[in-house]
Formats: structure tokens, C-alpha cells, sequence
């Protein structure tokens, strides 16, 4: 019997029971890292960018961004250890590369990154404490592999999670994909903002921030629409909020002169950062929430949203 | 009831030494690596005894797990788990009248299982190479290699591998990769009484999975199908054939099964390509900004 010829579902679940299985990750830490995954990979791609166009005039913000992009293989590294079920065996994620698993290919993004960045960072360090030194051009040559890496770093994570059954994960993986990338250069952008005083260049980076929170809002409300349309959407919260509101205030600030704007700003840039962290942690918490439910996963798995051969 | 002549070599019931090829008594099969094989359940012949789990367990020495009453008629294993591979499933349907079809028409059971799928989304995932096909063309995980990074939960389409929070390792049916290593069927297939749960090489379970569809369909059974082999509900979405497949007569979803998996390896490529698009995209934006006010 074919497909076509099966009755169609009536709505009915096995005793409400499960169909898939919840991933068993430690939301707060596997959260917590693709949020400093984000950040980092990011940051490391906007100094190399602002170094080559701006070069030792924006030394100070470039220092800021070599040493931001230290947090995710240091912390965050240690978030995924610590998420690990028999976390002393870490070192087993080096044993291959599997291009159909993103956790492998992250893993080893994870590793260049970090040689990469603490590279550079390392050069940065000893540059600044050895006068004349040819250091900080090493430095930039080291940055670009970095930036590279950085790229992967801010988007992997999406994948890694599309590339399951869950079906909210699974449900749109390239709008997933496209708010994760954007809620990284946002969470740079505003981490960058934050610490800079030129007011200039902070001006550029919260315009970075609202270009790319501009983006996460449209690609959320991608995200809601391409989940009712394969018909797994809760109907329950929106979660537009978390890239509007570090927009408007963003933006607000960019009309406002002098310190009345440098207080928006800041607390536009924290709102941006606290907004990419719980867009994460939340995501994670809400595709654990429909693989639980079998009257969501049962209905994306109908052969109406099978891929389009 | 046809038996194997080798069965007559071995009269005794308490033998002092394994028995060579014992598949080939049990299950009419010599177990050879480099096939494929796999489990066809027909659950037009479940009787809901639980052979399966017991005999599972006990080979396995897997732990007890979920002791109480669910109330969900005879299910009290509710699920595949790390410590359950095999599960018996217990969907009352509703009053028997005259005009019902034959075969558990208002009392369903299954034995669920792990798939062994052909492109396996738990092996795709896994990152450290814990999870891997044997060369009996089943999917294993390796527990001395396996890091608990839970990775292949969420990608089973069918809620089957679980991480056991006793050791911190991924656990699942090996399809008894041990037994079949010292040629003996898979503890379940062997304790079915009803040979519900039939183990065999993969062409000629697939082949005599059809012939009973077929044969149930003369005798009144029109509801009855095949879910996992080729081109069936279950196979679908790029997973290829399932290696434990199942012979159905209600929907899919009434058994807590997927009608039209799919296979999650296939999203990485669009998702990346958007991502690595968004994040290059912003950084040429990142580009134009900072150059326009180094100018000014």
C-alpha cells in the first residue's frame, strides 16, 4: 500500500505518550555556549573588519574584539564539557570527521577558532608590552583565519540543531540558521558598542546592531510563519520581542544627541546581548517542549511536509 | 511445523557447549557478515506476551526501569528507552462488532523496536564515531567510545536512543550484534512465541513481508500494510529502508509512529548556506559602514 492510499491521520496519539525523544542537553549550558559562540565568532569577524578598513586608528576597539572572541574557547569550551554525560571522554570528539554530523564539523570549527583567536589574542598581549615589536602585524595575518572561523562559529549551532528531529528545530532550518547569524553580529555589534568611546565608531557599531537585529526580527517572524504553516506552531508566545525591543532603543538612540543617546545605546546594546542569550536558551527549551509533544511531532512528520523532490 | 534435521543432533536440553550456527535451527538462516539483516514484525500475530522485553532484557542485562501501572491498557514500558530495547505496544481499539477485520481488529499490539535505519540520522549525527554500522549491516553504539554528548536523541526520528543517566552513555538496540557475532538469532526474534518478531536477511524479510500483505489482503484484511521497507510509509524523506521493519493494519500514528520521516543530515547544506550568507552579508555591511566614516 502505498502513501497515498493510507487513511489519514485522525488527530489521535498514542496515550498522549511521546513520539521523539527530548535532546538531553543542559539548556542553560548548551544556551549559554551557542550564545558565546555567537558573540566570539562574530567579534573576531568584525575587528579583522574594522582593522582593515580603520587599521591603528581603532586599535583600542580591535583589542576589545581579540580579547571578546576569547569567551567561546574558554567558557564556552567548558559549558559543552560540562554538558557532556561522561564529560572525562571530551577529547572523543576529535576521533573523526563526520560531514553529516555538525557537531563533528563544530567541534573541529571550535578548535581551529580557538588556536586561531588565542593566537591572537596572545600576539595582541605581548605587542602591546613590546614596543616596535613586529607582532601586531602577525596579528593581523593570524585574525583572518580567525575571522573565517568566526563566520562558522556564529551559524554552526543552527545547523546543529536543524539537523535533528525536533520538529520546531527542523521546521525551518534556513530562518533558523539566518536568526542565529544575525543575533551574533547583533550581540558582537552591541558587546563592541559597549566598551567603545569613540563616539563615532559606536555610532557604526549600534548601526551594525540595527541592521542586524533588523534582520532576526524579520527571519523570527519567518521562523512563526513557516511553523504554522507545517502546522506545529504552539499558538503560545512570541518571541519577536527579544530583537524589537534592543531595535527601538537602538535606534532611538541613533536620533538622540550626546549622553542621552550613550544611555540609550547602552541599554540597547545590553538588551541586545541579553536578548541573543535567552533567544538561544529559549529555543533550545521550546524545540525540547515539541519533540515532547506527539500531536506536533506526529503532524510535521505528515507527507505534506516532506522536501519537494 | 517444519524442523531444521540439525535440531536432532542436539536432543538434550542441557547442553555443554554452544551450538554452531544456531540461527540455522532457530531462524532457518546461517548468520554471515557482509549481509544485511533485520527484524520484520508482523503485528497481525502479536499476542502481547512480552517475551521480547524479557528475553531482551535478560541477554542484555539490561535494568529495570518505569515500575508502575500507567494505566495505558497493558503498557506498562511506555517507551524505547536506554534500558528498554524492546517495547510492547497496547492500542485498544474499541468494541469487536461482526463486520470488524480479522486479526486484533479491536486490540492492537506491537513490538516496537529500534529501526536500523539504512541512513541511520543517530550514526549521522554521532560525533565521536561511538555509533557505527557492523557488518551486519545494523547500528551499533560502542560504549567504550560513546561521550554521553546526547547528539543522536534528538536526531532519531523515532524517539529510540537514550541517554541512561546510570553510566552517561547513548543506549539502543544492537540488533544482539553479539549474538549474531557467535551465530545465534536475536534474543526476541528467538523467544516470540508466535513469530511475531521474525529475523532474517533483509531481501528475504522484505520478500515474505509482501507475501503476507498480500495473503491478508485475500483474506479480508484490506487495512494491512508495510511500514520501513522500500518505498512504504516510514522509509521515506531520504532515510532509505528501515532494517526492522513492521507489518500494520491501522495508521502509522496509531502506533506512535511517523508517516513520512526524514532525514536530518539534509538540512545542514540549506541551513549553513544561510547562515554563512547572513553572517558574510552583514560583515560587507560592517565593511561599508566602517570604511564611509573613516573617510569623512
Amino acid at each position: 500500500m502505498s502513501m497515498n492510499e493510507q487513511p489519514a491521520w485522525d488527530g489521535r496519539t498514542y496515550y498522549n505518550e511521546p513520539q521523539l525523544r527530548a535532546a538531553p542537553f543542559n539548556n542553560a549550558l548548551v544556551g549559554g555556549y551557542i550564545f558565546l559562540a555567537g558573540l566570539s565568532g562574530a567579534a573576531q569577524l568584525l575587528t579583522t573588519v574594522m582593522d582593515a578598513t580603520r587599521g591603528p586608528g581603532a586599535a583600542s576597539t580591535t583589542r576589545r574584539g581579540r580579547y571578546l572572541a576569547m569567551l567561546a574557547p574558554t567558557v564556552g569550551a567548558l559549558c559543552l564539557i560540562l554538558d557532556l554525560h561522561t564529560p572525562q571522554r571530551f577529547y572523543n570528539m576529535l576521533r573523526l570527521i563526520k560531514p553529516t554530523s555538525p557537531m563533528s564539523l563544530g567541534s573541529w570549527v571550535l578548535v581551529g577558532f580557538g588556536v586561531t583567536s588565542t593566537a591572537t589574542a596572545v600576539l595582541q598581549f605581548a605587542a602591546d608590552r613590546l614596543r616596535g615589536s613586529r607582532l601586531r602585524g602577525v596579528a593581523r595575518i593570524t585574525q583572518v583565519p580567525a575571522a573565517l572561523a568566526g563566520a562558522f562559529m556564529s551559524t554552526y549551532t543552527a545547523s546543529l540543531l536543524s539537523a535533528t528531529s525536533t520538529p520546531l528545530w527542523a521546521a525551518a532550518p534556513k530562518s533558523l540558521a539566518v536568526r542565529f547569524a544575525s543575533s551574533a553580529v547583533a550581540s558582537a555589534a552591541a558587546a563592541l558598542g559597549l566598551g567603545e568611546r569613540n563616539d563615532r565608531r559606536r555610532r557604526d557599531l549600534d548601526n551594525l546592531a540595527v541592521a542586524a537585529l533588523a534582520v532576526e526580527l524579520a527571519a523570527t517572524l519567518a521562523s512563526e510563519h513557516a511553523e504554522r504553516q507545517v502546522g506545529i506552531d504552539d499558538g503560545g508566545k512570541q518571541s519577536a520581542g527579544r530583537a524589537a525591543v534592543p531595535l527601538v532603543l537602538l535606534l532611538t538612540s541613533l536620533l538622540l544627541p550626546g549622553f542621552l543617546g550613550r544611555a540609550v545605546s547602552t541599554l540597547g546594546s545590553v538588551a541586545a546581548l541579553g536578548g541573543g542569550l535567552a533567544m538561544r536558551v529559549d529555543t533550545l527549551t521550546e524545540g525540547d517542549t515539541s519533540a515532547r509533544q506527539s500531536h506536533r511531532s506526529l503532524r510535521f512528520a505528515q507527507p505534506d511536509n516532506l522536501p519537494r523532490a | 511445523m517444519e524442523m531444521h534435521p540439525r535440531v536432532s543432533d542436539h536432543a538434550a536440553s542441557d547442553l555443554d557447549r554452544a551450538i554452531a550456527d544456531e540461527a540455522e535451527l532457530t531462524a532457518g538462516i546461517r548468520i554471515r557478515p557482509g549481509r544485511s539483516y533485520g527484524f520484520f514484525t508482523d503485528t497481525t500475530l502479536c499476542i502481547g506476551c512480552k517475551a521480547c522485553e524479557v528475553a531482551c532484557k535478560e541477554w542484555n542485562n539490561l535494568p529495570a526501569d518505569g515500575i508502575g501501572l500507567t494505566g495505558h491498557s497493558y503498557d506498562n514500558t511506555t517507551a524505547l528507552s536506554a534500558d528498554s530495547w524492546r517495547h510492547v505496544m497496547f492500542i485498544e481499539a474499541g468494541v469487536r462488532d461482526d463486520l470488524a477485520q480479522p486479526f486484533q481488529s479491536g486490540w492492537l499490539m506491537m513490538s516496537d523496536v529500534c529501526k536500523h535505519c539504512h541512513n541511520a540520522p543517530c550514526l549521522e549525527a554521532c560525533p565521536t564515531g561511538a555509533l557505527f554500522r557492523t557488518e551486519f549491516d545494523t547500528v551499533v553504539v560502542q560504549q567504550d567510545i560513546c561521550n554521553g554528548c546526547g547528539y543522536c536523541v534528538p536526531a532519531c526520528p523515532f524517539g529510540v536512543v537514550d541517554i541512561s543517566l546510570l553510566d552517561g552513555k547513548a543506549h539502543k538496540c544492537t540488533l544482539c550484534y553479539d549474538r549474531l557475532k557467535g551465530g545465534l538469532e536475536p534474543a526476541c526474534a528467538k523467544a516470540c512465541p508466535t513469530d511475531s518478531i521474525q529475523f532474517g536477511e533483509l531481501d528475504e524479510l522484505q520478500e515474505r513481508a509482501r507475501r503476507r500483505e498480500a495473503d491478508l489482503h485475500r483474506r479480508g484484511v484490506a487495512g494491512a500494510y508495510i511500514y520501513g521497507a522500500p518505498g512504504t510509509p516510514g522509509a521515506t524523506g531520504g532515510l532509505g529502508h528501515l532494517s526492522a521493519f513492521f507489518l500494520l493494519t491501522a495508521t502509522p500514528e496509531t502506533y506512535n509512529l511517523p508517516r513520512a520521516p526524514t532525514r536530518p543530515a539534509n538540512r545542514i547544506a540549506p541551513s549553513l548556506a544561510a547562515g554563512i550568507a547572513t553572517v558574510f552579508g552583514l560583515a560587507v555591511a560592517a565593511l561599508s559602514l566602517f570604511t564611509r566614516s573613516a573617510e569623512r
